[in-house]
């Protein structure tokens, strides 16, 4: 037999496609980044109610829209074009499932931002504003384990993502709790602000389980797992 | 925007989906344990454990020499040709072992049909090119029905019905392939082996006979070697992955199996590093 | 010259493009070639011009009379009847003897023994056969067929001068059908195993008919050869002047002492009488006419087996 091209020591080919994906990956870091950014700019609304960085956190997200649309188009082409299998068909649809969920994430914490007008109401009781605050710091804990599994194509990290946080359920149970106590003419707009912005960061706790469902199937390919991740 | 009402209840991530399971799997027709083949010193491969399903497209593939040809000539004792060829192992069809003495291989082709690389009609009519397999085999009468019907199953009755006479060396390629394949089946075979079949023709020959492998399985198992994944991807129900090894003694490469599954596992999540590099192209 | 990118304009592409000078040396080599096939032509012409002059006398006024004579010592009377005879029954002999025997070794070697050490040792052999001078062959004919085998043979007969062709164009026949057979396409035979013929199946549907324009073409060319032979004959016994001058289909002649074309043109050629060189030039002639239809019907047969082959 005649040595052949297949003879010849490993290199990596199609190696346009390699990089063409690993662009990609770096692509949804980046915009994990940037709704980390604004996650951070919602909490600091949150405490102080600055309301200078509205209008920041609302650039920022239709940045962050921008970058959900360019990444599906690029994920659109490289399909029709380089027909990926296995693992990168794989990588190639995550990141299109990531994308949205980073997405809603978004204009989720952009919900407690439109909120700053409405500080007072948030921090007329301060038990309120204690569990909000502590809710907030939770959601982006775990927002930021998506983030690092994300850019560490990590499973452990994924894997304990999955399991859903009993932290705020608890949170959202005491608040209730603690809203329905509450009386006065302003009672019911607390009630209604502070609910409102309690959903939302429940909401983003919630997406990033499914962040850490998709990441999870992403490198096992297992069928058990993709039950998970299409929720 | 988003939509929170899916998110209204608890996400419960833990099901535990029931383990893939195939129905009731197709009975074999080919059984082969541990065959090895080697040309003179050279073995070309080894250690090949393998069933193939009834009504089945079964797909080869692999980097080049790593032994698919060499297995699917096996099936039907073309390697008989190659005089310093030389099968170890068993290869069983129908529990019956291929290669023990006495098997006449004469009746094993006329069971066992064969479709080459490049399409090789007789230089002869349509109408004889497809008559030869049975006249040879002793059918004298209704020939004309058994030429028809070969032609109609391989769907090239209607672009010839008016010219069986004429020369099988004036159509396309894509035609003679046809040809080709309903002079396999003109034999009555069980199993049809198809060597690259589609890779002389264009893209549109290529995907009539792909099409035609689908209706054929119906009634025939086919085994076909491709060098074109995708093609494998498409139309294969089994596909088995084969690569080459370097024995250190003698710096020569042998085949070897190294993954044989339903060919959405192989595509979508396959077992073997090996396989992934090889079907995402990474490593050839 | 670096390999550079050149820059390509519209100026340079144009005065590349139109400013060829001539191809002199193209032009040179193909008039050499075309000066070639003319002297070829030319010399060919001449000699049939020659011959055709030379024997016109001959054969203007008693051609009739000249295919149908025996030999003579007058010229006037000399014909080549018994010449033409000879050469009809050898020719005769080596088509039954050499050509079944010369082929049939060739489709055994090339289909059965296919890169076989059998057919290594022989094929250089009889490689040799083919190039060794037809004189030897007719030492040969003479030791075997005239002499060791007279009983068979009559001694110096016709049987004994085509055994004796027989011999010498074998190789040639061998080796014609190995090539005819060795240029069928392995493809064909693959398609024939591959819907379950046997090895004879494949032979004889497929290899055979495919081979029979190389074979036929080899094996009448090597008659044409054969027929002009004459030292071979002229060793094994051939004389100028036989006695008797039997009908054509008498098969007695077959163990009597004989003659053949080339015999004939030789002894005729070395005659002091005059007229002679006329009879010489007119049957030298009536030769190339037969060489010139045995050639013909090759050709003939080899197209139709051919255009029956392409459909």
């Amino acid at each position: 037999m005649s040595p052949d091209d297949s003879a010849e020591p490993e290199r990596p080919l199609r190696a346009l496609f390699g990089e063409e994906l690993g662009q990609l990956h770096l692509q949804v870091e980046l915009m994990c980044v940037l709704v980390d950014e604004n996650l951070e700019r919602m909490r600091t609304i949150l405490v102080d109610g600055d309301v200078g960085l509205v209008s920041v956190a609302l650039r920022a997200d239709d940045e962050i829209d921008a970058m959900n649309l360019s990444l599906t188009e690029r994920c659109y082409v490289l399909l029709a074009r380089e027909s990926p299998v296995a693992s990168d068909l794989r990588l190639v649809v995550s990141v299109l499932r990531a994308t949205s969920e980073l997405e809603r994430i978004g204009d989720l914490a952009l919900r407690v931002v439109k909120l700053a007008p409405d500080h007072h109401l948030l921090t007329a009781d301060r038990r309120c504003h204690d569990i909000l605050v502590s809710m907030a710091d939770d959601a982006l804990d775990r927002y930021r384990m998506a983030l690092r599994a994300w850019a560490m194509l990590d499973l452990g990290l994924a894997t304990q993502l999955t399991s859903p946080s009993t932290a705020m359920d608890l949170a959202t149970e005491r608040l209730t709790e603690h809203l329905i106590t509450l009386h006065g003419t302003d009672a019911v707009p607390i009630a209604l602000s502070v609910s409102a912005a309690a959903r939302a960061l429940d909401r983003i706790a919630d997406h990033t389980v499914i962040l850490g469902a998709r990441l999870r199937y992403l490198l096992t390919g297992e069928p058990g797992h993709l039950a998970a991740e299409v929720r | 925007m988003s939509d929170d009402t899916a998110l209204s209840k608890p996400v419960d991530l833990e099901v535990a989906s029931a383990p893939v399971v195939e129905p009731d799997p197709a009975p074999s027709v080919f059984e082969l344990d541990d065959l090895h083949v080697s040309y003179g010193d050279f073995l070309a491969v080894k250690g090949v454990d393998l069933d193939i399903r009834k009504h089945e497209i079964t797909a080869f593939i692999g980097p080049s020499g790593c032994g698919k040809t060499t297995v699917l000539r096996c099936f039907n004792r073309m390697n008989d040709l190659i005089p310093t060829a030389r099968v170890e192992g068993s290869l069983r069809y129908h529990g019956v072992d291929l290669y023990a003495p006495g098997v006449d291989a004469v009746e094993v082709r006329r069971r066992i049909g064969m479709v080459f690389q490049k399409p090789n009609p007789f230089p002869k009519s349509i109408y004889d090119n497809i008559a030869f397999g049975p006249r040879i085999a002793g059918v004298k009468a209704g020939l004309d029905d058994v030429v028809e019907e070969a032609l109609r199953r391989a769907a090239l009755w209607d672009e010839v019905k008016d010219r069986l006479k004429s020369s099988a060396m004036g159509m396309s390629g894509g035609q003679q392939q046809r040809l080709c394949i309903a002079r396999a089946i003109a034999t009555n075979p069980e199993v049809v082996l198809m060597d690259e079949p589609c890779s002389a023709l264009d893209p549109i020959a290529t995907a009539r006979i792909e099409d035609l492998m689908q209706e054929l399985k119906h009634d025939y198992t086919i085994i076909i070697v491709t060098h074109n994944m995708q093609q494998a991807s498409r139309v294969s129900d089994r596909t088995a992955f084969f690569v080459t090894e370097v024995n250190d003694e003698s710096d020569t490469r042998t085949g070897l199996l190294v993954e044989y599954d339903l060919t959405e596992k192989i595509f979508s999540n396959p077992s073997d590093e090996r396989t992934e590099n090889y079907v995402t192209g990474r490593f050839g | 010259m670096a390999l550079t990118t050149p820059r390509i304009t519209t100026e340079i592409v144009t005065a590349e493009s139109l400013g060829k000078k001539a191809d002199v040396r193209g032009a040179v080599f193909k008039a050499v070639l075309q000066i070639a096939l003319f002297l070829t032509i030319l010399i060919l012409a001449v000699l049939i011009y020659q011959m055709v002059t030379g024997g016109w006398s001959v054969l203007s006024t008693r051609l009739g009379d000249f295919l149908t004579s025996p030999t003579s010592a007058l010229p006037q009377r000399a014909g080549i009847a018994q010449a033409l005879k000879g050469t009809f029954w050898l020719g005769i002999i080596v088509v039954l003897v050499a050509f079944p025997i010369g082929i049939g070794a060739g489709i055994y070697l090339e289909e059965y023994d296919h890169n076989g050490r059998l057919i290594n040792f022989v094929d250089i052999n009889i490689r040799n056969l083919a190039g060794v001078p037809s004189v030897v062959y007719g030492i040969l004919g003479l030791a075997v067929f005239a002499k060791f085998l007279s009983g068979f043979t009559g001694g110096n007969t016709i049987i004994a001068g085509g055994l004796t062709l027989a011999v010498l164009v074998m190789p040639i026949v061998i080796i014609t059908t190995m090539e005819a057979v060795r240029a069928v396409p392995d493809a064909i035979r693959e398609g024939g195993f591959g819907v379950g013929a046997t090895r004879w199946e494949i032979i004889r549907h497929f290899v055979l008919p495919y081979a029979a324009p190389g074979i036929i073409t080899g094996t009448i060319l090597s008659l044409a050869r054969a027929i002009g032979e004459a030292a071979p004959l002229l060793l094994v016994g051939a004389i100028a002047k036989p006695g008797g001058n039997p009908g054509l289909f008498d098969l007695s002649q077959l163990r009597e002492s004989f003659t053949a074309m080339p015999v004939l043109i030789t002894d005729w050629s070395a005659e002091a009488k005059e007229g002679f060189v006329a009879s010489t030039a007119a049957a030298i002639v009536v030769m190339l006419i037969i060489v010139l239809i045995a050639n013909g019907s090759a050709i003939m047969l080899r197209n139709r087996y051919e255009n029956k082959r392409n459909g």
